[in-house]
This record gives C-alpha cells, structure tokens and sequence, in this order.
C-alpha cells in the first residue's frame, strides 16, 4: 500500500473538511463464521431462565399396580369414583404425566467466549461496517452519503436536541435510514406485545461517539438510532442477527480513537493489554488480478494442445444433417448424393443450352390395363 | 477488500434477495444488476464496475461507476448517461452498448441492451388494432 487511505471529515452542516486516515481496525479480515458464532453465543447470554415446576405430573400418589391384572406395570391413579383413578401417571408417555428430562432453572444459560474471539468478531464487525457493499446488503439506506465511513465533526457530540442531530444527518445524507426505520415500525407478533415488546422496527444507523456531551439524549429518541461510546462497541450493535454491515455513524473523536483502542495493526492496542488485530492471510485476495499478474504469468506454461481440443465426451450428431455421420452410417448413400449433384448439373447445363429440361418422356397411359380394372372393379 | 471476497460475504444473505419459489431461481433487487438475477456477475452491490439501468420520467438513465473512485465512495462515485423519451431503439442501443465498446463490462452487453429494450418496448404505446371490415353477408346486411 502506497498510501493510506483517509477518510473526509463532514461538518455537522454536511461540508467536507479535513480528513483523517483510516485505522487498521477497519481493514481487518472480516470473518463471517467468527461473528455468526460470536453473536449467537453473545444472544444467549441475555436469557433468562424457565423450567417447567417441579412439582408437575408428580402430584398424585399413583402406584404400580404390579403384574398379574393383565394392564403395564405403571403406576396407577388409585381410589374410584373419578375418571383419573386406574389411569396410568408420572410417565412422560402418560397423560398428566411429567415431561421426559424436566428442564431445571439451573441449566447452563451462559455461554463463555474466548475474549480473542470476541474482540476478533467486534474487529470483523467494524470492518464490515467500512464497505459501502455490506451496509447496502444490510438494507441500510445510504446511496445519499457521499462516503463510507461517515465521519462528523465533533461538534455533533454536543448537540442537546434532538432535531440538531436530525438535521446533521439530513445534511450528510444519513437521515432516510432513520426514516426507513420509522417507517417499518409494526406491531409485534406474539405475546411480546404485552411484555414491553409491543413494537418492532428495522435498525437505523449506529452513532459512536467518544465524549458525551449531549449526543446520547439528543439522539437516541430518534427511530432506529442507537449511540455507543467507542471504546464499549459491541457486536450486538455493530452485527444485529449476526449480519454484518452496520450503518455506523461516527464522530470525529471517535474515530481519531480507533487506532488507540484496537491498535495500529503492527503495533498492540493501548486499551486492551497484549491487543493485535488479526491480520489476513492473504495480502492480495484479489484471485483474478493475482493471476493476470505479470509474475504468475511469468511463470506459467502454455496450455497444451490450445486450438483443437478433443471433446471428453462424444456428442451426439444428427446424421440427417450431418453428411460426415451419414457417410459413416450409409456408405452408399455418399453414391446417391453424389449421383444427385451429377444429375443436377446435367440439369443446368441442359437448361443453359435451351433445351426442355426434366424428362423428355411423359406418362403415356394408365399402367394398369383395361382387363386389370374391369376385373378389379367387377361386382 | 477484493470484489471476490465481497461476494462470499453477500451472496448468503442480503436485503436484495428475492427468493420465491423454493427449488426456483434466487433474483435480485439490487440497483446495478442488469438482470436481476443473484449472481456475482450481475451483482451491483460488490462489483467494483457495473451498469445500473433505471427508468425515470425524464428517460431511461445508464449509470456506471467509476473506475477511479475509492472503495468507500458512494454518492460521488457515478456517471448518468440517460436516453431520451424519444429517443429510437438506434441511438438508445448506442448509448447502451457505449460502455461495452469502451472496454468496461462487455460481458454485460447484452444484458443492458436487453434491459434498455425491455424498458423501451414496455413504454411505446401500442397502435389500436384497425377495425376489422365487414364482409360477405354481414356487409350485404350492413349496407341494406
């Protein structure tokens, strides 16, 4: 890389200013595997825990009424003068039974992610979320931004009202992600609908910020919107469901900070102890300019037998269009065309010296004979 | 990030997927994707050129992206050539296989000039058919 690549500064009024480089982080190998296993474990850690109740289908004193009555040796309801009594009890198979493996309180609801894991998600998750591409794949609306990593001035951070940040989105294009998700709000499907999950919407843009002085109150009753603080990203934010490509807004102070939290790619990070950015495995993942390069080109044989190359498999040709496969077929009919191009030729020669062409001869008389029909039309 | 690796990171799932019928096709919504057919050919999300053809009021509008843009512009990074209302099937067919001839994308030609084509022939109003003449008796019966 000759130069780095930098990134332009957007003023809160959408004019371009100056401009900083792009941090390692957001060019780090993005690993879908990585943050699908990650976010999935992550998801997990915010259950909470059911069981059915341990007293269920153990509440009646059935027992087995034992061999010999001719019914299975499970047990039985006792006493009469209900439907329940004699009826078997307690079995999963059974009806009023308990459940087969009760589920218990005590199951392991946590799921421990290795930290590497987990920052090498994160890292995925930022990179994914540079690439104008995947945040389009995302669904994100941002054919308006005029650039992906969106940067603002940091004057953003000290907007105390809500319609500031509005506007300072309107002005870098960013707003008609926050429109889409006011607009996709729809009522739940369900139960949630009474426990405080009533409505649910599409994610609209992510703002990172590295100073709060106002931003997260101005900014976070608009719809869609969620604001982080850029040291406490996190891959349930950056990757909702697991897809990457958050639409992430960032503030200038914050993004001056990513090489400080995750490092600079050769050297470690001065927030996370020991911290280096994984780095690909390849250079150059481009495989097609990798083998229209001049030194694997260099290298490389010519192709053997180029021009004519002999079919693996033998395909099927029409001989009655193809005279080469009729030939083999029919040797004779090689003399019948051949008789036919002559007897054309004749033809035209005959035609070109003014002769009457076609057959001199004509059809004189019937060929059956007078007898003939008579005999063969007699009564 | 190489328009290969982009692909495999699309091509599972995103917001442009169309996907219907289940052993049937998987078609695309992108902008820039000639046939809107899922395929990293086609793609307009992660190929670094692509032809987009839209409709609009004022004509048929070609765009591209340019080749010298950064990977992370967006809005700034594309050329509009647009074909007029009245413009006829010769000029439009020029303009769309302009880009082809220039060495960008000719794989897509055809695709675009069959895009171009449909868009046109699905905004030319159709004659009405002449009335049909009576003849023979009807036309005895008409005239009496």
């Amino acid at each position: 890389m000759a130069s780095r690549p930098t990134v332009t500064v957007r003023s809160a009024s959408g004019e371009a200013g100056s401009s900083l480089p792009l941090p390692a982080v957001l060019t780090a190998p993005i690993r879908l595997d990585v943050v699908q296993q990650v976010h999935k474990s992550m998801a997990k850690n915010k259950r909470q825990p059911y069981a059915v109740s341990e007293k269920a289908g153990h509440q009646t004193s059935a027992e087995s009424w034992g061999t010999g009555r001719a019914v299975a040796r499970i047990p039985r309801v006792g006493g009469s003068g209900t439907h329940r009594s004699g009826q078997a009890a307690f079995g999963n198979m059974c009806r009023g039974g308990r459940m087969f493996a009760p589920t218990k309180v005590w199951r392991r609801w946590h799921v421990k992610i290795n930290q590497n894991q987990r920052r090498f998600a994160v890292a995925s998750a930022l990179a994914a979320t540079a690439l104008p591409s995947l945040v389009l794949a995302r669904g994100h609306r941002v054919e308006e931004v005029h650039e992906i990593p969106l940067v603002i001035g940091s004057s953003i951070e000290s907007a105390k009202k809500t319609r500031q940040v509005a506007e300072a989105l309107a002005a870098v294009g960013a707003l008609s992600d926050v429109k889409k998700s006011a607009a996709s709000k729809k009522l739940r499907a369900g139960k949630g609908k009474m426990r405080g999950r009533r409505h649910r919407a599409r994610r609209g843009p992510l703002i990172v910020y590295n100073e709060d002085a106002g931003i997260v109150r101005a900014a976070r009753n608009l719809p869609g919107v969620e604001v982080c603080q850029v040291t406490r990203l996190n891959l349930l934010q950056l990757a909702p469901g697991g897809h990457v490509g958050r639409f992430v807004v960032w503030t200038e102070g914050a993004f001056a900070r990513l090489e400080e939290v995750w490092g600079t790619g050769e050297g470690p990070s001065q927030l996370k102890k020991d911290y280096y950015l994984p780095s690909s495995k390849l250079a150059n993942p481009d495989v097609t300019r990798l083998i229209n390069s001049a030194e694997v080109q260099a290298v490389v044989r010519p192709a053997k037998n180029s021009g004519v190359q002999k079919r693996p498999w033998t395909q099927h040709k029409n001989p009655l269009k193809n005279k080469l496969v009729l030939f083999r077929l029919n040797p004779y009919a090689k003399t019948v065309r051949r008789q036919e191009l002559l007897k054309q030729e004749r033809k035209k020669r005959l035609a070109a010296a003014g002769k009457k062409t076609g057959d001199t001869k004509k059809p004189s008389a019937p060929v059956a004979g007078e007898a003939f029909i008579s005999t063969l039309l007699a009564p | 990030m190489s328009a290969d690796l982009q692909w495999l990171l699309v091509r599972n799932s995103n917001a442009f997927m169309v996907k219907r019928v289940r052993e049937g096709p998987i078609f695309s919504k992108e902008p820039g994707n000639p046939m809107n057919i899922h395929s990293y050919k086609y793609s307009g999300l992660v190929n670094t050129k692509t032809i987009d053809v839209q409709e609009s009021p004022s004509g048929i509008q070609v765009t591209t992206k340019t080749t010298k843009a950064s990977p992370h512009a967006v809005k700034g990074s594309k050329r509009t050539s647009s074909i007029r209302n009245n413009s006829g099937s010769r000029r439009s067919f020029g303009i769309a296989s302009s880009h082809a001839k220039r060495g960008y994308r000719s794989d897509l030609r055809k695709a675009v000039i069959a895009r171009v084509s449909a868009l046109q022939e699905a905004r030319s109003v159709k004659k009405p058919q002449p009335e049909k003449k009576v003849r023979g008796k009807k036309a005895k019966a008409a005239s009496a």
